[in-house]
């Protein structure tokens, strides 16, 4: 409309600022420095622990916990949190192991164990969204609710598939080159999907509008509502997938696992630099989040000190980050107010 | 010591990123005056008292009390000098008691324990003069506006101030709270406190200081005995421009579309009773009414963040009310809300982000990408076409000032052409400049076939920019008047009393 009047000037300041952006270093620079850091010290000390097999078993093992984490980052960054992530793991993992028990082809039956977690997800949204409660309250209860019913599905034994002669439990077993685990990979790629779909997409940018200021959301006529509901259901589709995955590798579903997850993968998203005050989220992030934690807690039984002391020091290392996170956040605002 | 002031401030500087605030500031105050600081909004003076107070540290400057430099490092160390202040935002704890919010951080205790009864004791002398007779006991909540008001004002006088900061204390107060709250006034002035009252309404400014300094872009332009002073010269000093040259013309409609209307018939909700009016694409239609006339209600109600009881509206798509915003903003009805900062704007993400709320936010049209090359290219023909004043589009939101920030919520939604505007009170907080540029814009809008609806709590706007002004008093319609065929007494008086002047 106004482009035939329009003076040079303002376009010409704004191309460098355009080209400054691209330049710009990435947000999660700092906590992937620090994840080397940890590498090479510890691989300093002790060698054998930069063997391409340990640090790839490393990815491997953090894989479970890690997909839920990169879910968990949308949630942060909506400014909400799902505490029940482990036991949608649990649970949709029990149905998808049941339903292969029963005799379904399992390929069929991991794939319904995504869409059964997705379903969790759903009963997590529609209650939070229709008693207008934060997700934190009604995460808690069916925390304890999935796990109840996913005790009386499998009848608090351990579930086993006895046939596993189907190319679903080679594939999720896998190792590419006898040393690269599929569901690392698999890991690896939901990570770059994931991110994308926060930075890229329409619902990713509702993401972080809803959870930068759900009220001028609302006012700007983002269906802020349809956008917690989905993020809810994107988590339990994550856990879903997570714990199908876990049946092929495993060949079973442990009752009691999942339980710790919740804690570790709020841990993760945290460490990678995610706020918890919500409006933005970095799903990269939590991968290096992640595999910090895993590189601590194998690292530890390098040095051989006894195993437990990595629960806390995994809490220090939180503690640490956040405060780094802070440290950093102060120091950026005196240097653009002065 | 005899011949000090109270207070003197001199070249106070205060910035606030980017954003000067406060820029070489004065300002002596005598006891025993009641001494007004006026000025536009973001001439500076709110951040004067908040520096006084002890919540903002200036950047630069000397401030003494009776003679003696100090530095308020804090609102502790502001109080322990006498300095009480009433804020222009209510500052209650609206769930608990008037006496638990009259001792906030200063309950008195015995044995250990906070007593009620030393409360009750402590405070009853002083709510007696004040007038007030209501059970203390009672939530703030439960108290009206006005109350509330002085209820904040007691739990300033109880720490016995010797300067006393009222910052717009009666934003929100009615004619007759005004006028209770004024004698309050006389009378402590009387009883010796000095009081620093910060305002633009200036018929009261007139009526109750004796003293008024003018301020400007964060400067204090002139300090005089109010005896020496008329009310056109402090406009004149507070814009430092005649009046007029602020509203700009009308423009000749320039659309080739189809004439539109929202008619509206028989609205109720809310505060609102069977309200009906028409509003024609290309016209400027202004709601005048105090805080709780129904004017918010209205703008709610239209664009689907609040429910109607009953009544017929029609848009220009030939449908109904919008049952969310969602809804609004994907059939061209765009609000811009009053708070712009709860309500505009994400203030944490760049200008690029909150240029795409809409467009990419609101509307489902299109791919689901939120591709950034184009989201750029959205943020920069705003920040061209509306001359919004940023380092970059990547620039947080927060970095503005006021007025740019406004053109930010405004730009978001012209991206999607709205084919109506309502704007709540698109000035609030804005300075001179960027005012003149705003109701530019309005113009702009309304001559390219919009239909704009306009609401502002500042009556020389409605009267300078409205084709016509639609008065609500007390939820209902009291009448409508031609823009230009009213003054500001007149207007003023309609909005208080629902009564329209006959058209001389």
């Amino acid at each position: 409309m106004t482009n035939d009047t329009l003076s040079p000037e303002p376009e010409a300041a704004e191309v460098p600022a355009l080209r400054r952006r691209s330049f710009r270093l990435p947000e999660e620079i700092g906590v992937i420095v620090a994840l080397l850091v940890m590498i090479v010290v510890i691989g300093v000390a002790r060698p054998r622990f930069l063997n391409p097999i340990n640090l790839l078993t490393i990815l491997g093992n953090t894989t479970f916990e890690g997909m839920l984490s990169l879910g968990m980052v949308f949630l942060l960054a909506i400014r909400e949190i799902d505490l029940s992530v482990g036991w949608m793991f649990n649970f949709s993992a029990v149905v998808a192991a049941l339903m292969m028990v029963a005799g379904f082809n399992p390929w069929l039956a991991a794939l319904a164990g995504v869409g059964f977690g997705a379903v969790l997800g759903l009963v997590n949204g529609v209650l939070a969204i229709g008693l207008g409660l934060p997700s934190i309250i009604v995460t808690l209860g069916t925390y304890s609710m999935f796990e109840g019913l996913s005790l009386v599905a499998n009848q608090g034994r351990a579930v086993f598939p006895t046939d596993q002669s189907s190319s679903f439990f080679a594939f999720a077993s896998m190792k590419i080159f006898r040393v690269v685990p599929v569901v690392g990979i698999l890991f690896v790629a939901l990570a770059i999907v994931l991110h994308i779909v926060l930075h890229r997409t329409r619902f990713g940018y509702r993401v972080q509008a809803v959870g930068s200021n759900p009220e001028a959301a609302r006012f700007a006529g983002i269906p802020i509502a349809l956008v917690r509901v989905q993020t809810l259901v994107l988590m339990g589709a994550i856990c879903g997938l997570s714990g199908a995955t876990y049946v092929g590798f495993r060949g079973a579903i442990d009752p009691q696992e999942g339980a710790d997850f919740a804690l570790i993968v709020i841990a993760a998203v945290i460490i990678g630099g995610t706020p918890l005050s919500g409006g933005w989220g970095t799903v990269i992030g939590a991968v290096v989040g992640m595999l910090i934690i895993q590189v601590i807690s194998s690292g530890i039984i390098f040095f051989g000190i006894d195993a437990t002391w990595s629960t806390f020091v995994t809490g220090a290392v939180i503690v640490l980050a956040v405060a780094l996170d802070q440290i950093v956040k102060r120091q950026r605002e005196r240097s653009v107010s002065s | 010591m005899v011949d000090s002031p109270l207070v003197a401030v001199r070249g106070l500087r205060k910035r606030y990123g980017g954003v000067v605030a406060v820029d070489g500031m004065n300002l002596t105050v005598h006891r025993g005056d009641v001494h007004a600081v006026v000025g536009e909004n973001g001439a500076g003076k709110s951040t004067l008292m908040k520096v006084l107070a002890g919540v903002v540290r200036p950047d630069a400057g000397e401030i003494e009390f009776n003679g003696v430099p100090v530095v308020i490092s804090s609102p502790a160390v502001a109080r322990q000098h006498g300095v009480g202040i009433v804020y222009q935002e209510l500052s209650l704890f609206p769930q608990r008691s008037v006496l638990a919010n009259l001792f906030v951080n200063r309950e008195p205790l015995r044995r250990g324990l906070v007593s009620i009864r030393a409360m009750e004791e402590r405070s009853s002398d002083l709510l007696n003069r004040l007038g007030l007779r209501f059970d203390v006991h009672l939530p703030v909540s439960r108290l009206s506006i006005g109350e509330r008001q002085l209820v904040e004002l007691a739990r300033v006088l109880l720490e016995e101030p010797r300067l006393l900061i009222l910052d717009e204390p009666n934003s929100a107060l009615n004619e007759r709270e005004t006028q209770r709250l004024f004698d309050v006034l006389r009378q402590l002035n009387r009883r010796g406190i000095t009081m620093l009252y910060v305002s633009h309404r200036l018929e009261e400014v007139f009526a109750i200081c004796n003293r008024i300094t003018v301020t400007r872009n964060g400067r204090d332009v002139s300090t005089k005995d109010r005896a020496r002073l008329t009310i056109s010269e402090v406009i004149e000093g507070m814009i430092g421009a005649p009046q007029t040259a602020l509203f700009p013309p009308p423009l000749p409609g320039q659309s080739s579309r189809e004439p539109a209307a929202v008619i509206v018939k028989g609205l109720s909700g809310g505060a609102l009773t069977d309200v009906a009016f028409t509003a024609q694409s290309g016209e400027v239609v202004g709601f005048a009414g105090l805080e709780g006339s129904g004017v918010a209600t209205l703008f709610g109600i239209l664009f689907g963040t609040q429910k109607a009881r009953a009544g017929d509206v029609t848009f220009p798509d030939s449908r109904g009310l919008p049952r969310s915003p969602t809804e609004a903003a994907r059939r061209g009805i765009a609000l811009v809300p009053s708070d712009r900062r709860r309500n505009g704007l994400m203030l944490e993400k760049s200008v690029l982000f909150n240029m795409s709320h809409v467009a990419i936010g609101a509307l489902k049209d299109g791919l689901p990408w939120f591709d950034h090359g184009t989201a750029l290219k959205r943020a920069l023909r705003q920040i061209d076409r509306l001359r919004i004043k940023t380092r970059s589009a990547g620039a947080l939101a927060s970095e503005l000032s006021g007025g740019n920030q406004q053109k930010i919520v405004v730009g978001k939604w012209l991206e999607v052409a709205p084919s109506v505007i309502l704007l709540d009170d698109p000035t609030r907080g804005v300075d001179v400049g960027a005012k003149r540029e705003i109701y530019a814009l309005i113009r702009r809008v309304s001559a390219g076939g919009r239909i704009v609806l306009f609401s502002s709590t500042e009556l020389p706007e409605l009267i300078g920019l409205c084709d016509r002004i639609i008065v609500l008093y007390h939820g209902r319609i009291a009448g409508e008047i031609k823009g230009g065929e009213i003054d500001g007494p007149a207007l003023l008086h309609a909005v208080n009393t629902g009564e329209i002047p006959q058209a001389a």
